[in-house]
């Protein structure tokens, strides 16, 4: 396995791996300590980051459902659900819904937790977030759900607020997903959960093989067809790429303080669902 | 019977097939609460209550929450729930009893039925699914028109009554089979019985064959 050298330039892609196979994840932590950090195979300066994953998803935010179900062929209804299903969530509760984009997961926690409850949006991106607000509304669907623009990393909540935290799908853009980890935590209350619903590794290397193919050369084409913007899509699979693996997830979530973590993987690892508790 | 329990709920979770079966039957419960046209169905006592359902033949439960609000009432299906109001546990072939109008206290004495939590969320539960009208024939009409919308019931309707018919003469057949042709029929013990005596003359026949075969040779050494 080689790793990508962390002081190539953010343009140079020659040094950049191909598939997940050749990517380290490990190199993460090495590109913390240099405040760079990664904008999928890129290697980039820390605080460029949020406004370059910024770029990406003010540019998808209209197309990003019809993206979703197109990319996913459906599945990623069923990832949700099985996320829902396993949040234990009940009436009264309070859920932060993180990364939640266009609100999928904040439309059924809102119908579960009821009127006594109550359910947070947030998104770091102001345009996911309106996409989220407008769909939400069309719905019908405003009795208990608020909207807060939050980056993941410095969540203006006060301590022992939520529940469940879930986030779907957004881990992988944060910049600094220890500190993240870290923020969730805080914010939950004793004996609530964490439900981290992301991209991860396949375990059969068949199947690795056909998701790279597609995630590298028919993944961005889609891209550029529906939503006009290849580029969007072609970061989206080197990021999950350069994401950390499901065991690595794990261990990170220990380090900010979850304790009973788990993982579930779902269509044979392509996306895996974390679980920890704060006690 | 294990190993298959076993392989089914192995192959639901890989396949996500709770969610799949969730999701159809949410899309389904809501759609027809959508055609009701008994606007008298009050759903206030079961709001945010949680109805679970553990059925035999299933590997998931089926987790039913009704969610109110002032534009709609909808239902929410999940395969699994840490809390539930009312939890029955059952079979399918039980549930059609209940439909049968079967008395649920019966089937909990005869241990059909096994209920835990509060018993009248399951009573409103099946009291709204019970009230709820929908006038089919009309819905159809929009999407087919009136002609065909009429040609399709009418054929569905003498399908229906041509597989009640034949419902009833296999019930008919089967009775006779069990009351009259059943006592004709050769038991396992009489086959058995016959078995033995046909083995015991065998063992006769060769015996008198091995007699003969002597007294043939005693006459040709004379």
């Amino acid at each position: 396995m080689s790793s990508t050298d962390q002081n190539s330039p953010a343009s140079d892609l020659s040094t950049t791996p191909n598939t997940a196979t050749d990517v380290d994840t490990s190199v993460d932590t090495l590109a913390d300590d240099n405040s760079t950090t990664h904008f999928g195979y890129k290697t980039i300066e820390k605080d460029d980051k949020i406004s370059m994953v910024a770029g990406v998803f003010h540019s998808v935010a209209k197309q990003y459902d019809v993206m979703n179900d197109l990319m996913s062929f459906g599945i990623h209804r069923l990832w949700k659900r099985f996320t829902i299903d396993a949040s234990g969530v009940r009436p009264g509760n309070k859920v932060l819904d993180l990364a939640g984009g266009t609100g999928d997961l904040t439309a059924k926690f809102s119908q579960l937790v009821g009127r006594e409850g109550q359910v947070v949006l947030a998104d770091i991106n102001s345009s996911m977030l309106n996409v989220g607000r407008d769909k939400l509304r069309d719905k019908g669907l405003v009795q208990n759900i608020e909207y807060v623009q939050a980056n993941a990393e410095y969540l203006p909540f006060e301590e022992n607020t939520f529940d469940i935290v879930t986030i779907a799908f957004g881990l992988r853009n944060v910049t600094d997903k220890d500190k993240a980890l870290r923020s969730i935590y805080s914010v939950l209350k004793p004996g609530g959960r964490l439900l981290v619903l992301e991209f991860s590794k396949p375990e059969n290397e068949l199947l690795n093989k056909a998701y790279d193919f597609y995630s590298f050369n028919i993944l961005p084409k889609m891209g550029e067809l529906v939503a006009k913007d290849g580029e969007s899509y072609q970061y989206l699979a080197e990021s999950i790429r350069m994401h950390p693996d499901q065991e690595t997830l794990k261990g990170m979530m220990e380090n900010a303080g979850f304790e009973q973590t788990s993982f579930k993987n779902l269509t044979g690892g392509v996306v895996a669902l974390h679980k920890g508790y704060k006690f | 019977m294990q190993a298959f329990t076993s392989l089914s709920t192995q192959l639901s979770k890989r396949f996500l097939l709770p969610q799949v079966a969730t999701a159809t039957l949410e899309l389904i419960i809501n759609k027809a609460l959508a055609l009701n046209n008994n606007k008298s169905v009050s759903f206030a006592a079961v709001a945010q209550k949680t109805l679970t359902l553990e059925l035999a033949e299933l590997p998931f439960t089926l987790c039913f929450t009704v969610n109110t609000s002032a534009s709609k009432t909808v239902v929410i299906v999940r395969s699994r729930s840490e809390f539930s109001d009312c939890t029955i546990n059952t079979s399918l072939n039980t549930l059609n009893k209940l439909k049968a109008n079967q008395s649920l206290t019966q089937l909990i004495k005869q241990d059909e039925l096994d209920v835990t939590g509060d018993i009248k969320i399951a009573q409103q539960f099946a009291n709204i699914a019970q009230s709820l009208e929908i006038d089919w024939q009309t819905e159809l009409a929009k999407h087919l028109g009136d002609v065909p919308t009429h040609k399709l019931l009418q054929f569905g309707n003498k399908i229906t009554k041509s597989l009640v018919g034949k419902g009833k003469q296999l019930e008919a057949d089967i009775g006779e089979y069990l009351v009259h042709e059943k006592r004709l029929v050769v038991t396992n013990s009489q086959i058995n019985a016959f078995n033995q005596k046909t083995k015991e003359v065998a063992s006769k026949v060769d015996t008198l064959s091995a007699r003969i075969d002597k007294l043939v040779a005693n006459i040709a050494n004379k």
